[in-house]
C-alpha cells in the first residue's frame, strides 16, 4: 500500500498543480513567486487586488477564438 | 538497435496511417466505421508532428533553447508568467478551441464525409499548424508581440492598420454567425433556452463567490458551477413539461436574437469580475470534459458512418448552403484546418507563456493538431446519423418545403431515404417541438453528440438529457466567445475612436464604454438579424461571410510569416508558408468573387438582390412582404460590400509585402528584422517550470 502510495503519489500531485495552473486557480502563488512580485520598491498586491487586476488584463485582448 | 525499434514503429505507423486514409476514401458500399476516422487522423497528426513540424524547427525557424524567452527575461507574474509545457499546452487549446471546428464540418458533411475529412487533416498539416507554430515563435522572438504589431514593424505601417481592421472586421462577421448559432439552437425550445439562461444568474453567483468571499480560487469555484449547470440541464425537461413555464421559455427566433445582443452588451459593459470571467471558468470545464467524453464515446461506441462519402451536392445545389466544392469546401471547414483567428492568440497570451523555444513546437503545431482532431469527431457525429434526418434538420423550408410530408419527400428525392413520422419521433425522444429547419449545425451535431453519448450512457432514456447537454455545451462555448469578443471589439473601437479624440479612448471612462460597447453589439446585431430574418436560413448568408473572413485573416498571418522568412534570409524553405498562403488566398478569392458576382442568385450577393429586385418589380411580392423584400435587398447589396472590403483589404497588404520581397530579393532595400537582442538564458537545462511549482 505504501509503495503504491509512493508511486502514485508523485504524479497525482503534478496533475493537481498542473489543473491549478491551467484554470487559474494558482495564479496568484505564481505571482507571489515573480520576479515583479519580489522588486523592493513595487508595492505587493493583496489576493482579491491581483485577481482584479489579472481579469481586467486578460479580457481586453483577444483570449478566446472560434 | 533502438533506432531500428523507432524507424520499425514509425514505418508500421506511415502503413497504418495509409491503409486507414485508403479505407476511408475507398470504401463503397459497405458501412464504414468511425473508428478508421480515428485511426488515419491519430497516425497522420503523428507523423506530422513528428517529421513536419521537426523540419520547421530546425530548417525553418531553428529554434534555440539557450536564448531567454519573455517569461523569463520579464517574468512578472501576470502577461509574463513561466509556465509548464504541457499547461501552457491546455491554456493554448482551451484558448484555440471554439465551436468553429465543431460548426464547420457540420456543416461542410453535406458535400460528404471524404472532401471534408480529407482537407481537416491535410489542411491542419500543412496550413493551420504551420501558421499558429510560426506565429506563435516569430512573437516569441518580439516580446509577445501581436499580429497587427508585427505586421506593422515589418511588412509596412499601412499593412499593420489593415491588420488592424481587418480583424475588427472579421470579429463582427464572426459574432454575428455564431450568435445565428445560438438563436437557430434555441428556437422554440423552452428546455434549451432555460438551462442556457440560467447559466447567466449561475456565473454571477460564481463572480461574486470569486470577488468577496474566496478571491481566486477559481477550482472550487467552477467545480460548483459545473454541478449547478448540470442540475440546471435536468431542470430544464422540468420546464419543459410545464405549459406555464414553457410558454414563458419558448421564444422566437427574433426575440432570442434581441436577448443575446442585450446580454452582449451587458458582458461589454459590466465590470469583468461579475459575468464574463466565471462564465469564461465554467465554459473551460465543461468544454474540456465534453471534448474529452466525445472522443471516448466515439471510441467505445465506434458508430459506423451512414453518410456517403461524396454527395451530389459537390455541384453547388446544396440545401444547407450553396456553392461548389472549390471553395467553399475550405471556406466552410474553416477553423478545423486553419483559422486565422489563432495568429490572434498565437501573438498574444501564449507568447508571453513559455518556457523554452523549443516548447512553440508542441504547443503552437501541436494544439492546432487537438484542434483538427476535434474538427474530425464532429464530423463523425454529423455523419453517423441517416443522411436524411441530416439534411432535414439542416435545410430551410424554401428549399425543402414548408410541411413535413413536402420536405421528406424533397430529401427522399436526393436519396435520402426520410419518413415525416421520423423526425416527430427523433423531435420527442430528444425532448423539442420539431427538429425541422434548425440549421447552424448545433442541432445536428447535438443530435449525433447525444446519439453516441446515449449508446455508451443511459440507452435511449437518456437522449433527451445528452442532447440538451450537448446543446448546453455548444451554446455556453458560443456565448464566451460572444461575450470576450465584444468586449474585445470594445476596446479595439475605443482605440481607434481614440486616435480622433483622446478622451475616447479611455477604457474606463463610462461614456465611452457605453458607446463603444452600443457600437459592437450594433454592428454585429446588425448582421445577425440579417441571419435570422433570411428566408434562406441565414447559415447560407452568414457563415460563409465568416469562413472568407476568418481564412483572409489567415492569409494575412502566412503573408507576414513569409515576409519574415525571407528577411531571415530561409528563401530556400519559403514554401512552407507561401504554399498553404497561395492556396488560401486562390481559394478566399474565388469564394469572395463567387459570393459577389455569381450569377445564381443563392450564391451571390448582387444577383439575390437583383432577383429579389426584379420579383418585386413584377408586382409578385405580396403587399405585407414588400418592406422586408426592400431590407433584404439592402442587406445582399450589404453582404456585397463587406465581401468586398475584406477581399480588398487582404489585398492591398498583400501588394503592400511583395513590394517588400522584390526590394529585399533584388537587394534595394536591406532586410532588417524586428527581434529582440539575445540573451542567455539562466535556467538550467532541466528546468520545466517545476522551480515554479511545489517539488
Amino acid at each position: 500500500m505504501a509503495h503504491i502510495h509512493k508511486l502514485l503519489s508523485r504524479p497525482l500531485r503534478r496533475l493537481w498543480r498542473g489543473l491549478r495552473e491551467w484554470c487559474g486557480d494558482a495564479a496568484y502563488e505564481q505571482y507571489l513567486r515573480s520576479k515583479s512580485a519580489k522588486t523592493p520598491n513595487l508595492p505587493t498586491l493583496k489576493a482579491a487586488e491581483f485577481y482584479l487586476e489579472q481579469l481586467n488584463r486578460k479580457y481586453s485582448r483577444p483570449n478566446r477564438c472560434c | 538497435m533502438k533506432r531500428f525499434l523507432s524507424t520499425a514503429v514509425w514505418i508500421a505507423l506511415a502503413i497504418l496511417a495509409a491503409g486507414a486514409l485508403g479505407a476511408i476514401a475507398l470504401q463503397r458500399g459497405e458501412r464504414l466505421n468511425a473508428l478508421w476516422f480515428v485511426v488515419a487522423a491519430v497516425c497522420c497528426y503523428l507523423l506530422a508532428f513528428r517529421f513536419y513540424s521537426a523540419f520547421i524547427a530546425a530548417k525553418l525557424l531553428s529554434l534555440d533553447d539557450t536564448r531567454a524567452t519573455p517569461a523569463e527575461r520579464r517574468d512578472d507574474g501576470r502577461d509574463f508568467v513561466p509556465t509548464n509545457k504541457w499547461v501552457l499546452f491546455g491554456h493554448h487549446f482551451a484558448a484555440i478551441a471554439g465551436p468553429g471546428p465543431l460548426v464547420g464540418p457540420t456543416l461542410a458533411a453535406q458535400f460528404g464525409y471524404l472532401p471534408g475529412t480529407i482537407w481537416l487533416i491535410v489542411g491542419a498539416a500543412f496550413a493551420g499548424c504551420v501558421q499558429d507554430f510560426v506565429i506563435l515563435f516569430f512573437s516569441i522572438r518580439r516580446d509577445g508581440k501581436s499580429l497587427g504589431q508585427m505586421a506593422r514593424e515589418e511588412v509596412s505601417e499601412r499593412g499593420g492598420f489593415i491588420a488592424q481592421l481587418a480583424i475588427l472586421a472579421i470579429m463582427t462577421i464572426l459574432l454575428a454567425v455564431i450568435g445565428l448559432v445560438v438563436v437557430n439552437a434555441l428556437k422554440s425550445s423552452p428546455w434549451a433556452t432555460f438551462t442556457l439562461a440560467t447559466t447567466i444568474p449561475i456565473a454571477m453567483l460564481l463572480g461574486l463567490y470569486l470577488r468577496f468571499v474566496r478571491p481566486g480560487r477559481v477550482l472550487e469555484a467552477s467545480l460548483m458551477g459545473v454541478a449547478l449547470v448540470m442540475f440546471a440541464v435536468v431542470a430544464g425537461q422540468w420546464v419543459a413539461d410545464s405549459p406555464a413555464w414553457a410558454s414563458a421559455f419558448t421564444l422566437s427566433g427574433i426575440a432570442l436574437a434581441v436577448v443575446i445582443m442585450i446580454y452582449g452588451f451587458a458582458a461589454s459593459a459590466l465590470p469583468v469580475w461579475l459575468l464574463l470571467a466565471p462564465r469564461d471558468y465554467l465554459c473551460a470545464f465543461i468544454k474540456a470534459g465534453a471534448i474529452f467524453s466525445l472522443a471516448a464515446g466515439i471510441l467505445l461506441v465506434r458508430p459506423q458512418v451512414l453518410m456517403p462519402p461524396v454527395t451530389r451536392f459537390v455541384d453547388g445545389t446544396g440545401p444547407v448552403f450553396a456553392g461548389k466544392i472549390f471553395p467553399f469546401c475550405f471556406i466552410t471547414i474553416a477553423c478545423g484546418a486553419i483559422s486565422g483567428f489563432h495568429s490572434l492568440i498565437a501573438s498574444g497570451t501564449t507568447p508571453k507563456m513559455i518556457l523554452r523555444e523549443s516548447h512553440s513546437r508542441l504547443i503552437g503545431y501541436g494544439a492546432m493538431l487537438l484542434e483538427s482532431f476535434v474538427g474530425i469527431m464532429a464530423m463523425v457525429a454529423a455523419c453517423a446519423m441517416t443522411p436524411g434526418v441530416y439534411f432535414a434538420i439542416n435545410s430551410p423550408p424554401s428549399i425543402v418545403g414548408n410541411t413535413a410530408e413536402a420536405a421528406a419527400t424533397t430529401i427522399s428525392n436526393w436519396g435520402f431515404i426520410l419518413q415525416p413520422e421520423t423526425m416527430t419521433n427523433l423531435a420527442h425522444s430528444v425532448g423539442e417541438i420539431t427538429l425541422w429547419n434548425r440549421a447552424g449545425g448545433a442541432p445536428s451535431l447535438a443530435v449525433g453528440m447525444a446519439q453516441i453519448f446515449s449508446n455508451t450512457i443511459g440507452g435511449p432514456r437518456l437522449l433527451s438529457i445528452w442532447y440538451h447537454f450537448a446543446i448546453m455545451f455548444e451554446a455556453l462555448f458560443i456565448l464566451t466567445v460572444l461575450d470576450a469578443g465584444t468586449r474585445v471589439g470594445r476596446f479595439m473601437i475605443q482605440e481607434l475612436g481614440g486616435r480622433v479624440w483622446k478622451a475616447f479612448g479611455r477604457t474606463s471612462w463610462m461614456p465611452s464604454v457605453l458607446i463603444s460597447s452600443a457600437l459592437i453589439v450594433g454592428l454585429w446585431g446588425y448582421f445577425l438579424y440579417q441571419g435570422v430574418i433570411d428566408p434562406l436560413g441565414g447559415v447560407n448568408l452568414l457563415w460563409p461571410l465568416f469562413g472568407i473572413g476568418n481564412q483572409l485573416l489567415a492569409s494575412v498571418a502566412l503573408v507576414l510569416a513569409t515576409t519574415i522568412l525571407l528577411k531571415m534570409g530561409k528563401l530556400r524553405w519559403i514554401w512552407v508558408t507561401l504554399v498553404p498562403m497561395i492556396c488560401l488566398v486562390s481559394a478566399t478569392m474565388t469564394a469572395s468573387y463567387q459570393k459577389i458576382f455569381s450569377p445564381i442568385p443563392r450564391l451571390g450577393f448582387l444577383a439575390g438582390a437583383n432577383a429579389m429586385a426584379v420579383q418585386l418589380a413584377s408586382g409578385n411580392i405580396p403587399s405585407e412582404k414588400i418592406g422586408e423584400t426592400h431590407r433584404l435587398i439592402f442587406n445582399s447589396r450589404v453582404d456585397a460590400g463587406v465581401t468586398a472590403l475584406f477581399a480588398l483589404m487582404v489585398a492591398v497588404l498583400i501588394v503592400e509585402a511583395v513590394i517588400q520581397w522584390t526590394a529585399i530579393l533584388s537587394g534595394r532595400r536591406k532586410a532588417t528584422l524586428q527581434e529582440t537582442p539575445y540573451v542567455a538564458t539562466q535556467w538550467a537545462d532541466t528546468f520545466s517550470g517545476a522551480a515554479h511549482g511545489d517539488d
